[in-house]
């Protein structure tokens, strides 16, 4: 019930506050929480337990327990004690069949518990096998909290900030707002991270990020702070923990009893919401601190029945109850019949985030708790985190009674652990994986110290023989839509891009490209290209210039074949490979000048490409630099019988079949446009790779397209290069090919000195090949998967990497690794295709114009 | 059921090392705890110490993310996992220990042409082999898995899939323990905090190890140390083409039943499931450097987290809870790295990478084989680290890298 106004309270009585609860009003105002103005309107019960299903209420109310976990608005898990109430929220409790009064789930407490014991499900179940998935649903369906909404879209705005501060303090208590103050004093910028809402405004001086979350101290000194929608990423030349210390709570028969909560509860509730948390209570406690809560508790009009001093030796409790409420606590024999019990076991320092920055943690003796020790550099910590003022006392002998829970969130009880312990689960690692104590959505804020303590007693070691679990970040349950920020995924698009799509194309992704995938008749316009001209925007080629005194000997070290000696003005294939000789990326190597290479890659090479550059010249150390222009220039290729005069009109170029030759590499204009043009083909014609500045793309396409160039896109173009056996990187070759037997070997200079791979491909010479990739011809028509097997005497021989119709040659071709003793021309060969097999014929030289003769016209 | 009502503990008491050993087995993880186990059940070789430095299932056995397939690229691989799947289904009765084995399928999505390349190529190894594997379309991806955002508005739509019906999850711990206690059960001793310094030899044969509670001696060492291989293998001066990396991974507050099937994405480097106890356990890929200190790293959170909405846009307001990082033995083919080594009586099971929990009781039964009868079997000839000197490499890394 609500007190009369008191001074500090951060409720606005002026401003009501509406919503429901399963459904019924629910009256609070400004400044509540959903669990203050629940409480206040006499809620008890929050929530039922994850596996006996046991009633649960208000604990800690500072977000740190399970206790409140409900549904607001849809979202589940809501720690409803720290989640301000809101106009209109709609509040469901969670993980109950029934209500939170009647769930029908409740049964296992009552009966479950001696056929579930820890562990109980790797003991049970396993013969009849069969009868396992049936089982195991049911399992499913009772493990879990909150229900997620399937038809849940994606709401968020979220956003990231950085911060770079002088120094950073995680957590706004009084330590830490004293070492804020004394460096804002010394001038220095200071934020600091405060999980509470702030009173009023920050101290002058103080950047105050409130409320708000600390999730870890990551490397590099990174600190993520959770705020609301906000990540704020900051970086700061020194952090100050004062995260202060834990209320712990007492271990007792009945220790969940709703009723049962931590200081601070009381504190909240009186102070802040104004609210009497209890008609008669009892207060068990083991500080100063806790003790005066008493004072708190009368000040509301609390009657205090005792104030037992835990400190003064080991006292016999045992808590009883009706329907899961508390009714009273028996004391050393005596019995205080009351609804509320205070009762704290001490303070734990919350060392987690310092634990995650490299201190370690020691058990101190004399305390009674984990304190941190051996703070990394640039890592303070000031306040109770240290330890000072802390301290825990040890867990009482338990008395029989009704279940004593170490750790709320999984339900596990003091028999669990003990029997864990006579199992043979007796390191506290080991324990928690089979208890799952710590496990839950505490992450093992209020059970972590009790099931160390209780393991020390049981296996009459010392807490520091049994030692901690590892901290693991992050120190506060973080939203996945927070970790991932707006819904925003960016990919690349070549200056052309618009043009595309007012052309109707089809888009499809090229590594991280867009790009067309056809313009609606791949046949055509393939058809085009063989016929008259077509269109492609290449602009997606990882396009790289190598320059320097030492270009050239680069390029004949980093490539099997030779570079040295290509004269400035012309082009050379090249297959880039690695160091095991296996092939990496492969492109056009054209030579401007004596010290200028232009260097083209793959659409989803060029990074890797670029990476493999620098790190062999960072070895190697030749005086060249190496300049990335993939997204400076575009680049767009004219291929087809008309391509010479459809671009004659618009470039100043001689292109005149003995001026500008197959492999030529020329500098001109092109629709006035400085441009590099290449003579090379990739899709079997005549054609025209045209390199020129980006900011050009639609100037240059369009003067081209309004030739009469057909445009074309991705998969005419797959056909095209497929008809000349021209090869995939990546999709025709993997991980392990070589170009030896990717049937390339002239492209490998073995009389060259050294180059990257050289020992690795002599090897495959010494030991012969073992499979080729080699073309094929379907004997029937019908075009095999990409992917499929090649088959030989039921087992897979070989696999189909490349596969089309071509209606210019009026068969189904492809591509196939097949063993080399297959890798003969007229060989036949068999495929699978829809699971049935079919015949093949082996191609050696290109299905279309083998002697080149269309290229070079 | 009678074994909810007694207490028996599931293995003795850490005992007293003797000072020889038919074999010591290196590594109280998966891989070196069903060694010993089928040692003892198949071979009748029960003189045996299994030697952790840290507690059993310490390292990647207790860091996996739990999935258990056999839809390998080449046949070597995918026999392999094959039978490993086989020994799964029925691990949980021989063991007498529920594994909470989960067979609710396994989906590889495939978000580009290329990918559906990779899907159709492994699809037809599978089914060469006899291992239930197909491609499906988005209808019957829409069928498995309801929730997943199928639409093309978004980044990488989905638009086939590899998919896997035995493919699952189990505990991994309970693995770890089910072994653990078979062994025991059998005589076979298991010392944990105990770690090998160094490896003795003599005329280029093991004879025996050194550790931190004293020389043992011994015929045959195995190590079984997976992030670790590089360093107990340098014990025995054998090198090993392996770099080491961190591989992480996180898991989410418990929510009811939403995800019945594993679901891996190549393109955007991750695999989301759902545990039995509710919890999402979303993994990626391993990161490119190369370290053996396994701290976790932020942007592996927002990465993961980010392409985890972009398949199910339903999660945003899901919390995570933990994250963490093991060590992955990364080989050159992403192929393991199994049996003899150059050192006689010295076998190793490493280069394990981000798939060795899949494979613990193949590698068990073939590693038990091989010290038992001195012979390699043949399912695991391939993958014997001689492979990197005669350059027969197995190729895996389109189903191994990233598809988990």
């Amino acid at each position: 019930m609500r007190l009369d106004p008191r001074p500090g309270e951060r409720i606005d009585r002026s401003e009501p506050i509406r919503f429901t609860f399963e459904g019924k009003l629910v009256e609070g105002f400004a400044g509540d929480t959903i669990g203050s103005a629940l409480y206040a309107g006499g809620r008890r019960v929050f929530s039922r337990s994850f596996k006996y299903h046991r009633p649960r209420g208000l604990l800690c109310c500072s977000g740190a327990c399970p206790n409140c976990m409900m549904e607001v608005d849809g979202v589940p898990n809501v720690r409803v004690c720290v989640a301000p109430a809101h106009e209109g929220a709609v509040v469901k409790a969670q993980n109950v069949r029934g209500s939170l009064e009647r769930d029908l789930m409740a049964a296992t407490d009552k009966f479950g518990g001696p056929f579930t014991p820890v562990g109980f499900y790797y003991r049970t179940m396993i013969r009849p096998r069969a009868a396992w998935p049936l089982f195991e649903k049911f399992l499913r369906s009772a493990a879990g909290l909150g229900t997620i909404d399937k038809h849940a879209r994606r709401t968020g705005r979220y956003d990231v900030e950085h911060r770079h501060a002088d120094v950073l303090v995680i957590g706004g208590g009084s330590a830490g707002l004293e070492a804020a103050r004394a460096a804002a004093a010394s001038g220095e910028h200071v934020v600091v991270v405060d999980e509470n809402a702030p009173r009023g405004d920050a101290p002058g001086g103080l950047e105050l990020l409130a409320p708000a979350t600390a999730l870890g101290i990551y490397e590099g000194g990174l600190v993520p702070v959770a705020a609301g929608r906000i990540l704020y990423k900051v970086r700061a030349k020194r952090i100050v923990v004062a995260t202060g210390a834990l209320e712990q709570p007492v271990i007792f028969p009945g220790n969940d009893l709703v009723g049962i909560v931590l200081p601070e509860a009381v504190r909240r509730l009186v102070h802040d919401f104004s609210i009497r948390p209890g008609e008669k209570a009892v207060v068990l406690a083991a500080d100063d601190d806790a003790l005066a809560i008493a004072d708190d508790l009368r000040d509301a009009g609390t009657q205090v029945l005792e104030v037992v001093d835990l400190r003064n030796g080991p006292h016999r409790i045992s808590a009883s109850g009706t329907k899961g409420r508390l009714n009273g606590v028996g004391v050393e024999g005596v019995r205080y019949n009351c609804d509320l019990v205070v009762a704290s076991g001490g303070r734990q320092p919350a060392y987690s985030l310092l634990a995650q920055a490299g201190a370690t943690v020691a058990y101190d003796e004399g305390r009674g708790v984990f304190v941190p020790r051996d703070l990394p550099a640039n890592v303070e910590a000031v306040g109770s985190v240290t330890g000072e003022g802390t301290g825990s006392i040890a867990p009482a002998k338990t008395l029989l009674g009704d279940k004593t829970f170490v750790c709320l969130c999984e339900d596990v009880t003091e028999k669990d652990v003990k029997r864990a312990i006579a199992e043979g689960f007796d390191s506290i690692e080991l324990a928690k994986r089979y208890t799952t104590v710590t496990m839950g959505p505490c992450q093992g804020r209020l059970c972590h110290l009790a099931s160390v303590r209780m393991y020390a007693r049981e296996t009459k070691q010392g807490e520091d023989a049994i030692g901690t679990t590892t901290a693991r970040p992050p120190w506060s349950p973080v939203e996945l839509g927070l970790l991932a920020g707006r819904p925003h995924e960016p990919g690349k698009r070549t200056s052309i891009h618009h043009r595309h799509k007012e052309a109707g194309a089809t888009m499809m992704w090229t590594g991280s490209w867009r790009r067309p995938h056809s313009y609606g008749d791949p046949a055509a316009e393939a058809r085009a290209v063989h016929e008259s001209a077509g269109l492609i925007d290449v602009s997606t080629l990882g396009k790289l210039v190598v320059r320097g005194p030492e270009a050239a000997v680069f390029l004949e070290r980093i490539y099997p074949n030779r570079f040295a000696d290509l004269k400035p003005g012309r082009i050379r294939y090249a297959v880039l490979g690695t160091d095991g000789g296996r092939i990496m990326d492969d492109g056009t190597v054209a030579r401007i000048d004596d010290e200028t290479f232009y260097v083209t890659t793959t659409s989803t090479g060029a990074e890797g490409v670029i990476e493999w550059f620098e790190w062999w010249n960072a070895i190697w150390k030749l005086d060249l630099s190496i300049v990335d222009v993939t997204g400076a220039v575009a680049a767009v290729n004219l291929a087809g019988p008309q391509a010479r005069e459809l671009l004659g009109p618009l470039t100043d170029v001689d292109l005149a079949p003995d001026a500008f030759k197959y492999l030529d590499a020329k500098q001109g204009k092109v629709a006035g446009v400085p441009t590099l043009l290449l003579r090379i083909g990739f899709v079997g014609e005549l054609g025209y790779e045209l390199h020129f500045p980006s900011p050009h793309g639609e100037t240059v396409w369009d003067a081209l397209a309004a030739t009469g160039a057909t445009p074309f896109g991705l998969e005419p173009q797959r056909i095209l290069r497929l008809e000349k056996m021209h090869v995939l990187i990546g999709q025709d070759t993997d991980s392990e090919s070589n170009a030896l037997e990717a049937s390339m070997p002239w492209i490998v200079k073995f009389e060259k000195d050294e180059f990257v791979g050289k020992w690795a491909l002599e090897h495959v010479q010494e030991r012969g090949m073992r499979d080729r990739l080699v073309g094929f011809e379907m004997q029937n028509g019908s075009v095999p998967p990409e992917g499929g097997a090649v088959v030989r005497d039921g087992r897979l021989a070989g696999r189909v990497t490349s596969a089309r119709f071509s209606e210019q040659l009026g068969r189904a071709i492809g591509l196939a690794w097949v063993p080399e003793e297959l890798a003969v021309e007229d060989a036949d060969i068999t495929l699978r295709v829809s699971a049935g097999l079919e015949r093949a014929k082996v191609r050696l030289r290109p299905f279309f114009d083998p002697e080149g003769e269309r290229l070079r016209s | 059921m009678k074994d909810i009502f007694r207490v028996r503990r599931m293995w003795r008491p850490r005992s007293e090392l003797k000072p020889r050993y038919d074999v010591v087995i290196v590594g109280g993880g998966t891989h070196g705890l069903a060694t010993a186990y089928y040692l003892a059940k198949n071979h009748g070789i029960t003189n045996v110490a299994v030697l952790e430095k840290s507690y059993i299932g310490s390292g990647a056995a207790g860091r996996n993310t739990t999935i258990i397939r056999a839809n390998y690229r080449t046949p070597e691989g995918a026999e392999f996992y094959k039978k490993s799947v086989e020994l799964y289904e029925e691990l949980g009765a021989d063991l007498d220990f529920n594994l909470l084995f989960s067979q609710q399928g396994h989906l590889t999505l495939a978000h580009s042409d290329r990918g559906i390349i990779t899907a159709t190529e492994r699809a037809e190894v599978n089914q060469l082999l006899g291992i239930d594997s197909r491609v499906i379309g988005r209808d019957e991806i829409r069928e498995l898995c309801p929730e997943m955002d199928l639409s093309d508005d978004v980044t990488w739509p989905v638009m086939a899939a590899l998919y896997h019906p035995r493919g699952g999850i189990i505990r991994h711990d309970a693995v770890v323990w089910g072994y653990a206690r078979g062994v025991d059960r059998r005589g076979i001793e298991i010392h944990p905090y105990t770690e090998v310094t160094g490896i003795d030899r003599e005329n280029g044969r093991v004879t025996g190890v050194q550790t931190n509670r004293g020389p043992i001696s011994c015929g045959t060492v195995i190590s079984a140390t997976a992030g670790w291989s590089t360093l107990v293998c340098d014990l025995a001066d054998v090198p090993l083409p392996i770099t080491t990396h961190i591989l992480q991974a996180f898991v989410t507050e418990p929510m009811k039943p939403f995800l019945d099937v594993i679901i891996v994405s190549s393109q955007m480097h991750v695999y989301i499931s759902q545990t039995d106890r509710g919890e999402f356990l979303i993994g990626a890929e391993i990161e490119p450097y190369t370290t053996y200190r396994g701290t976790s790293t932020f942007p592996f959170l927002e990465f993961a987290a980010r392409h985890t909405l972009e398949l199910f846009p339903q999660l945003e307001r899901v919390k995570v809870l933990r994250q963490w990082t093991g060590l992955c033995d990364v080989s050159p083919d992403y192929s393991p790295i199994l049996g003899k080594t150059e050192v006689e009586g010295f076998h190793v099971s490493a280069g394990w990478g981000t798939y060795g929990f899949k494979a613990a009781p193949i590698v068990g039964t073939t590693l038990a084989e091989l010290v038992a009868t001195g012979d390699t079997p043949a399912l695991i000839q391939p993958f014997e680290l001689e492979r990197f000197y005669t350059d027969t490499l197995v190729s895996e890394v389109a189903a191994a890298a990233v598809s988990h």
